[in-house]
């Protein structure tokens, strides 16, 4: 009796094994998801995160991604680095021990410096959004920008802000690691080339109190202060204190977006006052609305609020159409090739170009059209759009 | 002289705030002889409960505060009691242990609350001015509830019974026991009071700062860096090193920037364990 029972549960298994194998086995493409899931940074990982499963589920929905004869089902794997070097290179081997070949993410620049070596060890193609000056080149064949830095949207945001706010002097604060002084340094050439005396700033990640650095700041007796690549959160608080200080000139952020998160530590739009700031997308478009009510329809819930999300959307969906043009999901120098060759132009974010052989040697820089945030006076003004200078 | 007299003023400010967290630290080494790695957590943890008491519950913020003070004090007391207690002179378990709580207290708020911060205001805003010095209210309130805290802590550590057993089991356990000092009783009490105080500087500080479930990493280090000067278990070197570390912190950064302030102090740290090795007030080695 036992052992008829042992025959049919073994029967029974290798019939479930027949019937899903090869289903399993037809073709998955699995994506990776490399990014700061906690730590300071955690709402620029969540919003990678949000895409890439918004992606896969995306192309899912439609019956799986077209690759060669097959349809692909689209999964993902995600790491969380916490924003650190060491961290994005764990998620790289953890990633590489998987087989996966796409990777979506990270974003600040000392997780750059992690994965890189290890996407090229693995043959990795990798789209990261990082606003190092190294972030991209020529001995990066295989990672692409998913956003570009400063050095392409940096000068028409200072034209806007030194016309409505008459800057003379700016003062750059940043963190001291490369994230902060890439970005910072890039920033305050930008500021001097229209004429604005600008100093730099740099503090020690993990800082929680900025008090000290602030009095620092306004011995400077800047007419703004740039908050540039600080983590949201640091930004927020260093606003904060600058008001309670006294500081009464404008707040400027040419780097990662992070205005709500900004507004709701530093206490609203009473406290931020004057401001402009870059937006990674021109938000109010109905155009790029729209992928939020796709988001809400596709995953059942509402995206994330910070907007990188909409650029890794974007990313995600080039990097799918690139696949199934290439015709493989291993080969990711052919899929490289082939994304060289795409047209930027996203439905929900319009046409783009690539950019990057200027700034970093290499044309591999998604740049689509962004957004110039502006508030005068606690009013928030329309967020305007902005196409990317052509190099 | 105004950035002097403004740092000065940010020293103490920040000073306050550290001994607060640090005494927490302290109390836990020098009693039970545990590393507390989750003394982030629970000053995270008093943020957010006090975040909670305020905009779920609608409570007046100086009760959300006494509120999140007994959340942290109970699980810090339940936590001690079910787990410490089992393990507590297994330093390497004890470590793992709180290092683990830790890392389950923060993911649980990232979970629970988001990666991003909410929006938690001190309920006094404006700031003091004189001439060119400035005191934001908010900070002034902070710092006199930090310096009562202090006294308080203090009065009860060697003013009371409790204070007394605590100080006894801390100088040595086994004769403390010998003498009727029933340590499964007090441990989880200290632990209570150490979280207690931890939770309470997050439910002050986070408003005035920010509030997201990462501000724990910097609160342990910091608290690390301070018990470690002041002398692992004394609560007089914890205070004073906190002070210390406030005042050395807001000058340097003041007049040498953010990043050589930090290497500034911590240079000073080491020129100070390289003369004292035990920190300024501490005992040559532990014997409980």
């Amino acid at each position: 009796m036992m052992a008829s029972s042992a025959r049919s549960a073994l029967g029974a298994c290798c019939a479930l094994i027949i019937a899903t194998g090869p289903a399993r086995a037809a073709c998955e493409l699995k994506l990776g998801i490399v990014g700061g899931l906690s730590g300071a940074t955690a709402q620029w990982g969540a919003a990678i995160k949000a895409a890439v499963e918004f992606v896969a589920a995306d192309a899912n929905a439609a019956g799986g991604l077209k690759v060669g004869a097959e349809s692909c089902h689209v999964t993902t794997s995600a790491f969380d680095t916490k924003a650190t070097a060491e961290g994005a290179a764990a998620a790289g081997n953890g990633l590489a021990s998987q087989g996966i070949k796409f990777v979506l993410g990270p974003v600040v620049s000392p997780e750059a410096t992690g994965i890189k070596p290890i996407a090229a060890r693995n043959g990795m193609l990798v789209f990261l959004n990082s606003y190092a000056k190294n972030a991209i080149g020529p001995q990066w064949p295989l990672v692409f920008h998913e956003g570009p830095g400063p050095s392409v949207w940096a000068d028409p945001i200072v034209k806007v802000a030194k016309s409505q706010f008459g800057l003379k002097s700016v003062v750059v604060v940043a963190p001291n690691d490369q994230g902060g002084t890439d970005i910072a340094s890039v920033d305050a050439d930008v500021y001097r080339q229209n004429g604005i005396e600008a100093t730099t700033e740099y503090y020690q990640r993990g800082t929680a109190n900025f008090a000290p650095i602030v009095t620092r700041i306004l011995s400077h007796g800047p007419d703004a202060v740039d908050t540039a690549s600080s983590a949201p959160s640091d930004a927020g608080v260093l606003v904060k204190q600058l008001r309670q200080a006294g500081f009464k000139g404008s707040i400027g952020r040419l780097g990662g977006a992070a205005t709500d998160e900004i507004l709701r530590i530093s206490g609203g739009p009473e406290v931020l006052k004057d401001a402009y700031w870059y937006e990674n997308v021109a938000i109010a478009d109905p155009r790029v609305r729209a992928v939020y009510d796709d988001y809400r329809r596709v995953m059942g819930t509402a995206a994330p609020e910070n907007t990188t999300m909409v650029l890794w959307v974007a990313a995600g969906r080039l990097l799918l159409k690139a696949i199934s043009e290439a015709g493989t999901i291993s080969d990711t120098k052919a899929v490289a090739a082939t994304l060289r060759r795409q047209t930027v132009d996203d439905k929900y974010l319009g046409r783009g170009r690539w950019t990057g052989q200027k700034f970093f040697g290499i044309n591999q820089e998604i740049s689509y059209p962004f957004g110039i945030g502006l508030m005068v006076n606690g009013e928030m003004k329309p967020i305007q759009r902005a196409d990317p200078p052509a190099e | 002289m105004t950035s002097f007299v403004t740092a000065t003023l940010i020293g103490v400010s920040l000073g306050a705030q550290y001994a607060l967290l640090a005494l927490g630290f302290t109390l836990i080494f020098g009693i039970l002889g545990v590393v507390n790695f989750a003394h982030g957590g629970f000053y995270v943890l008093g943020g957010y409960a006090a975040y909670w008491f305020v905009s779920a519950a609608g409570l007046p913020y100086p009760l959300a505060v006494v509120l999140a003070t007994l959340v942290t004090g109970i699980l810090g007391y339940l936590f001690e009691l079910l787990l410490i207690e089992r393990l507590v002179d297994d330093h390497l378990a004890t470590l793992m242990l709180t290092l683990g709580l830790y890392l389950m207290l923060s993911t649980g708020i990232l979970i629970t609350f988001g990666p991003e911060s909410p929006l938690f205001e001190f309920p006094l805003n404006g700031t003091l001015r004189a001439g060119p010095f400035y005191f934001p209210i908010a900070n002034l309130v902070v710092l006199a509830v930090c310096l009562l805290a202090i006294l308080g802590v203090y009065a009860l550590i060697f003013r009371t019974d409790l204070g007394r057993a605590l100080r006894a089991l801390a100088d040595d356990r086994q004769v403390a026991a010998a003498q009727g000092l029933r340590p499964r009783l007090l441990f989880p009490l200290a632990f209570a009071l150490a979280c207690g105080l931890a939770g309470m500087t997050g439910a002050l500080v986070t408003p005035i700062l920010s509030l997201a479930p990462h501000v724990g990493d910097p609160v342990l280090a910091t608290s690390f860096l301070i018990v470690i000067l002041g002398g692992l278990g004394s609560i007089g070197g914890a205070t004073v090193a906190a002070f210390l570390v406030g005042l050395v912190e807001a000058y340097s950064s003041v007049y040498l920037g953010g990043s050589k302030g930090a290497l500034a102090l911590f240079v000073l740290v080491l020129i100070i364990l390289v003369v004292r090795p035990s920190g300024l007030f501490g005992r040559i080695a532990r014997e409980a």
